[in-house]
């Protein structure tokens, strides 16, 4: 009786788990991913707070504002006084109103009331609480014709979930 | 001439895998680069007027006004935490005992009908820093319970007038 040899076999790989792996990461890496233009700063250090929650509801229009230390590497301070980092620009806070005068005139040319824009403050914990406030007193004393300016503020903290 | 077929019978057509698994390794490189890990972030949801200076005082008086004053010290740091007069201390324990004397007056929460009416009037220092003035705010606006829910207490927060220090 002859016996017939074993035909040579071709090696095949089996992808198909690793594709299965592969797409699944891939997947989870485009949900987790943030592609929404954040309006963060990376020098602002913002305060710690439980209270801190994301907003239920989407702000509509918003002017975020970072107000911070211009920062080296290791996160000291080079010069002691606060700017507004805005559109790439970093501008002291007692020179930040004409700012407020362009965004709401643009706001307004847009069909959009400067009183319906909210505020979105982004400060750093260090700030001094008094340059915040001039600055929200800055937003108010807006007028654009004969409308009163910006009037809803909001200021952001960092989650924090050790109860601090 | 002779156009010879090609013998199809029997052959077995294989996917090009290896362009795809290209391409996908790509993606997951691509992604996987892109990551940035943001902290979550929040805000409070109150409304913040800052009072106008020429506001008539008899004007728009909540029935129940909270005062709290934030003192500090040179540094920025919380020199003292105050509410209506009674002073609360400084450090971390102070804002826990502000957080109970507003508990105390809004009179244990949502649902009692002048909690409306109530204002916090936060009066802090020029140079206090920013951190304190939102321990300050968060203190006023409720305390997370158990279920990890806020507790809202007063959601109507403003500010005092800033009193820039004379050099500044």
């Amino acid at each position: 009786m002859r016996i017939r040899g074993p035909e040579p076999a071709l090696a095949e790989v089996d992808m198909t788990p690793m594709i299965d792996i592969v797409f699944q990461l891939i997947a989870f890496f485009m949900v987790i991913s943030n592609f929404e233009q954040t309006k963060a700063d990376e020098r602002v250090k913002l305060a710690k707070d439980a209270l801190a929650q994301p907003s239920e509801v989407k702000i509509e229009h918003e002017l975020a504002l970072n107000i911070g230390f211009n920062r080296d590497r290791e996160g000291n301070k080079i010069d002691p006084d606060p700017y507004v980092f805005f559109a790439g620009e970093s501008i002291p806070i007692p020179q930040f109103g004409p700012k407020f005068d362009q965004e709401a005139r643009l706001y307004d040319r847009t069909g959009v009331d400067p009183e319906d824009v909210t505020v979105v403050f982004r400060a750093d914990q260090d700030v001094p609480t008094g340059m915040v406030q001039e600055l929200m007193r800055m937003a108010q004393e807006v007028r654009v014709g004969d409308k009163p300016g910006f009037s809803k503020f909001i200021f952001k903290a960092r989650q924090s979930t050790d109860g601090n | 001439m002779k156009i010879r077929h090609s013998n199809s019978e029997g052959e077995k057509i294989v996917p090009q895998m290896a362009p795809m698994i290209d391409v996908v390794f790509q993606l997951l490189i691509f992604f996987m680069l892109t990551l940035k890990i943001v902290e979550p972030e929040g805000d409070f949801n109150i409304n913040m007027p800052l009072t106008a200076p020429s506001q008539d005082p008899s004007q728009d008086v909540p029935l129940y006004d909270i005062k709290v004053k934030l003192r500090a010290n040179p540094d920025g740091s919380l020199a003292q935490l105050s509410i209506g007069g009674n002073n609360l201390g400084n450090g971390p324990a102070a804002f826990q005992r502000l957080n109970d004397e507003v508990l105390k007056l809004v009179g244990g929460g949502a649902g009692v009908p002048m909690i409306d009416d109530m204002e916090v009037e936060i009066d802090a220092d020029y140079n206090l820093n920013f951190q304190y003035a939102i321990s300050a705010v968060s203190a006023c606006t409720g305390r997370l319970n158990e279920s990890g829910d806020i507790d809202r207490y007063v959601e109507k927060i403003k500010f005092a007038q800033p009193r820039r220090p004379s050099g500044m």
